[in-house]
């Protein structure tokens, strides 16, 4: 150690290794920050220094088959204000502040606190929103004067038909916590979205919401506003055609509502294609309650006191007297028909000891008579004579206990019902069960929408098509990004003649017997009244029936349920008179 | 300088021109930066102004600390002493208060901070006193002189008071310590007393800020409960003494002898240590508090204390490995980044010139330590190497704690990063120092 008379060498140079060690762990630290992490704090810095204001894009809208719009948009604006530079002395903003009180008729010294504060802050400020065209016109004048001003153009959902098919359109809410963790990592939405809650509007969310727009400021760390990055105009939702018809739907939700109980369900379909012409469940809503959107709470209580539940597909009912059809058509199918064997009703039959009530003493019954009045006698014989499974296999056969495949939420399946099913379940079946199928009664439900499916394949000869609402979808440059195609999901192939046989029955009973409430000058009705037994209450009544104009294909398939009904020819046949003369445009 | 040797001609250079050039690189680059960061100011252009008058007075600094001996500062030791004492008690009386600290001199338009001076004069002062105890420097009792010679100056600074001035200074002069040869037992003392006086408010800060720590029971229960009961901390201090004399019986049976002294002064220092820092935590002010909550957990309170780190790392890591480009650096440009131009400036040059930028100086640093630490090595007398110890110990700490403050290994503690933040008086008396390193290089011994 030469220089150690002078100095400590050892230590210098352990004291440059703790300086260089010292570099290392730095330089090891800045490459985490800089380059390894520096996306997100790119992020970060980008989230710093930029504010945005949106505007929602108009949603797309929902229209009826003949254009008209179920669910629109109404023009909102919202009036905001961005300082700059240093702030203007008193006499200014007074002005301010009158002229625009004036055009917008709210207090002048509310406004004045605001651009006060606007001034103070240097913040954007939101002087007032949802403000009508008409009072923002004016207020478009006075950005000349004043600048600074900005008009924000936003949309708000209307509905101007109000109850019009409020079940499938459904409505609109505030974003919720499930429904963030659902949409929230779609960068679109933000907290106060305004979001589908049912029907189309939450099942085609994504359609519908088009993209928002906004005005992107850069700000400093306490927010005063630098400068307008840019100005993003939003892209409008995409326009829904549902296959509703407009006269059809019209009519059903009006005259159900004048039914015996207005309670109930409707659902109306094209046989040639499964198109929903009408989906009504009664009581309904208008979606319009919300529009004002307002805090959860209030939305809450709202909420409770519409009804959601869409009868048309969730609610499950017997078929009661529609469903002798089947019994009807095992019978033929199975060559135990024969047309002009009567039976003799007595007002009951007796099986093990078992009474079994018919609802009227009807007399000597052939089949044509036994359709036409309903007799429950004549379909105990004839259920009795074919046998309970085959009837459990022609209810297989119209798909009963199965979704109908309609693109709804909840659908229910409904109840498949006969010896196969309880023999899976592992219960026993006895001759009192093959009586209460025959007739449609017992442990049978079905949905309005499985009925009416089932009229149309009656209507078109046994093709059973997946009904569906949505026509098209059209995004805002006009190009279509959906177009409907008619699914056939099954054929109901009977033997020769079947079809024609039930048709002719099924005239018969609207044209002189339980449907005549159905009979429409010029057009030829085919349908089936029932009246479901409730053990809760009064019965539900049913109406099932396809129409056709004089001598052409039948083209309207309908089922009616009226809740409580009583009966099906005194409720719920005058409802599907009502909705078939709408459908063909007959006063 | 030419030397004739023998018949020899040596010509023997009289600047490190590495040292140097480092030197005009980091200024360069600091311009720039705080021209880029006072741009956003209201009183950028008067920053800009100072700045630039500060640069030829810096210069003067350099060159006079280069061409004056400093030998000189060793014989009149006594003297620099007494201007050191003169000009911090005048700054106390005839200072002016800013932000309620008096230690800047206004003179006209301009403010002077002496103790940016004294900090240099200081290591002079201290150099001296250990080359004139260099043959007993491993005794205690030049350690106690060598404090009692420090003290007043410190007193005279915590009483303006200025702690982050002492951040720097007393590690810079514990390096010059140990460079001077000081027994490593009394650094380990030192140190014993220094780590329990740091640690202690740290620990109960963060036992008061997380509450849940100290519900779990155990040790963290304990520590948090000698905060406030007498009971406790008088308690602690047996457990020490206990826990000192276990490990010495321990020692003992395996066979390593220890004099039962030092083990009982090793105790008492941590003892007198944890006393230190109960008093300092008694004392310690609002924002010196949240400096340390922010710094145990910066995201906690992203908006209050731990924003200013916050922010400052997101300007780092937003610029990337290229960064922004000058001037165009948003985070310090809209003001998320506080006290850009001073102690944050890092942020800026992060920001803006990136991971290249912040490494270079980083470099640039690495090279100021590596040639003062050289001279120190080549120097002509003690005096000479231990006063670039000195300069090495203080910049080598200024490195430290603004780098580490950044990037979150040392808590916020205002201290300026020389030669790349704004700061006259920093800037003249850093140039002042390498002046003073250059001297010690260009009357180095050579060996032919």
């Amino acid at each position: 150690m030469k220089t150690d008379q002078f100095f400590h060498t050892r230590r210098l140079r352990k004291l440059l290794i703790a300086a260089c060690c010292a570099g290392a762990v730095i330089a090891w630290r800045l490459i985490d920050i800089q380059l390894v992490s520096h996306q997100r704090y790119a992020h970060a810095a980008e989230e710093n220094r930029t504010q945005i204001i949106y505007h929602t894009a108009p949603r797309g809208r929902i229209l009826a088959n003949n254009g008209a719009v179920i669910a629109g948009n109404l023009p909102a604006f919202s009036l905001y204000y961005m300082p700059a530079g240093r702030p203007p002395n008193k006499e200014y903003t007074d002005a301010f502040a009158a002229d625009i009180s004036l055009h917008l008729a709210i207090p002048e010294d509310e406004i004045f606190r605001k651009l006060n504060n606007a001034f103070k802050s240097g913040k954007a400020t939101l002087l007032l929103s949802n403000v009508s065209p008409q009072k923002i016109f004016a207020v478009a004048e006075l950005q000349v004067y004043y600048s600074g001003l900005y008009i924000l153009e936003e949309t708000k959902r209307y509905y101007p038909l109000g109850f019009f098919a409020s079940h499938l359109v459904g409505y609109m809410g505030a974003m919720d916590n499930k429904s963030w963790l659902r949409l929230g990592g779609d960068a679109d939405y933000r907290l106060n979205s305004k979001i589908g809650k049912s029907g189309i509007e939450r099942h085609y969310e994504s359609d519908l919401k088009g993209l928002d727009g906004g005005l992107m400021l850069e700000v400093d760390h306490v927010g005063r506003v630098k400068r307008i990055i840019k100005d993003n105009k939003w892209r409008a939702g995409s326009d829904i055609y549902t296959t509703l018809n407009f006269d059809a739907q019209k009519a059903a939700q009006d005259s159900i509502k004048k039914s015996l109980t207005g309670r109930g369900a409707i659902v109306a379909l094209d046989p040639k294609t499964g198109a929903v012409l009408a989906m009504v469940s009664a009581p309904d809503f208008d979606p319009n309650i919300f529009a004002p959107y307002g805090d959860e709470e209030v939305l809450q209580s709202k909420k409770i006191s519409i009804p959601e539940y869409n009868l048309a597909i969730q609610g499950m009912y017997p078929p009661a007297s529609p469903f002798k059809i089947i019994t009807a058509i095992a019978a033929a199918q199975t060559g135990r028909l024969d047309v002009h064997e009567k039976v003799n009703c007595t007002g009951k039959i007796i099986l093990n000891g078992r009474e079994f009530k018919c609802w009227h003493r009807h007399g000597e019954m052939d089949f044509m008579d036994g359709m036409a009045h309903s007799c429950d006698t004549y379909f105990y014989t004839l259920g009795l004579k074919t046998g309970a499974s085959h009837i459990e296999q022609i209810e297989r056969l119209f798909r009963f206990g199965r979704q109908t495949g309609i693109d709804l939420p909840f659908e229910k399946s409904g109840n498949l019902y006969g010896p196969a099913k309880r023999a899976r379940n592992k219960t026993y079946w006895f001759g009192g069960d093959t009586l209460n199928l025959s007739i449609g009664q017992g442990e049978l439900l079905v949905t309005p929408v499985q009925m009416a499916v089932f009229a149309a394949t009656l209507a078109n000869k046994g093709k059973i098509w997946r009904p569906y609402y949505i026509e098209q979808i059209t995004d805002a440059d006009g190009k279509n990004t959906f177009e409907a195609e008619p699914e056939q999901i099954a054929e109901a192939k009977l033997n020769d003649g079947v079809y024609e046989l039930i048709h002719q029955s099924l005239k018969g009973v609207v044209d002189n017997a339980t449907g005549r409430a159905a009979k429409i000058k010029g057009l030829d009705v085919y349908g089936k009244t029932g009246t479901a037994q409730n053990p809760h209450g009064d019965d539900h009544g049913w109406f099932v029936a396809f129409s056709a104009r004089e001598g052409q294909e039948p083209d309207f398939a309908i089922a009616v349920l009226v809740e409580h009904g009583k009966g099906g020819a005194s409720a719920a046949a005058p409802v599907a008179r009502e909705v078939i003369k709408a459908f063909y445009g007959i006063k | 300088m030419i030397i004739k040797l023998s018949g020899q001609v040596i010509k023997r250079r009289r600047l490190d021109y590495m040292l140097l050039a480092a030197l005009v690189l980091l200024i360069a680059t600091g311009f720039l930066v705080v021209l880029s960061a006072a741009g956003g100011l209201s009183f950028g252009r008067e920053i800009i102004h100072k700045y630039i008058s500060a640069v030829p007075l810096a210069a003067g600094a350099f060159i006079f600390g280069w061409l004056f001996n400093y030998q000189i500062y060793n014989e009149q030791w006594k003297a620099v002493y007494v201007f050191i004492l003169a000009l911090l008690g005048a700054v106390l009386f005839a200072g002016a208060i800013v932000r309620n600290t008096s230690g800047w001199f206004r003179l006209g338009s301009f403010s002077v901070q002496p103790a940016e001076i004294c900090r240099i004069a200081l290591v002079l002062v201290a150099a001296a006193f250990l080359t004139r105890n260099s043959r007993n420097v491993r005794d205690f009792k030049t350690l106690v002189l060598f404090g009692m010679l420090i003290a007043p100056a410190f007193l005279l600074i915590m009483l303006q008071p200025d702690f982050s001035s002492l951040v720097i200074t007393a590690p810079a002069l514990l390096i010059l310590l140990y460079a001077a040869g000081v027994n490593l037992f009394y650094f380990a003392l030192l140190g014993a007393f220094a780590l329990a006086a740091g640690v202690f408010p740290i620990l109960w800060t963060f036992t008061a800020l997380r509450p849940e720590v100290m519900e779990a029971g155990g040790f963290m229960y304990i520590i948090g409960r000698t905060a406030h009961s007498w009971v406790y901390a008088l308690g602690f201090c047996a457990a020490v003494l206990a826990a000192f004399a276990i490990v010495w019986q321990g020692l003992k049976q395996f066979r390593v002898y220890l004099p039962a002294v030092f083990v009982f002064i090793m105790a008492s220092a941590v003892i007198s240590g944890f006393w230190c820092g109960f008093f300092v935590n008694k004392h310690l002010k609002n924002y010196q508090r949240k400096r340390i909550e922010a710094f145990l957990s910066p995201e906690t309170d992203p908006k209050g204390a731990g924003y200013n780190v916050l922010q400052a790392r997101i300007a780092m890591g937003a610029g990337g490995v290229t960064g922004k480009g000058l001037f165009s650096g948003t985070q310090s440009k809209l003001g998320f980044v506080p006290e850009k131009h001073t102690d944050f400036i890092l942020a800026v040059l992060g920001e803006e010139l990136g991971l290249l930028g912040t490494l270079c100086v980083l470099a640039l640093y690495m090279v100021l330590l590596w040639r003062t630490a050289a001279v120190a090595g080549m120097a002509g007398d003690r005096y000479g190497g231990l006063v670039c110890c000195g300069v090495f110990g203080i910049f080598f700490t200024y490195m430290t704690v603004n780098f580490g403050m950044l990037i979150g290994f040392v808590p916020v503690a205002g201290v300026p990063l020389p030669f790349i933040s704004y700061g006259g008086s920093n800037l003249v008396a850093s140039m002042w120092a390498f002046g003073l390193v250059e001297s010690v290089y260009s009357r180095r011994l050579t060996m032919v």
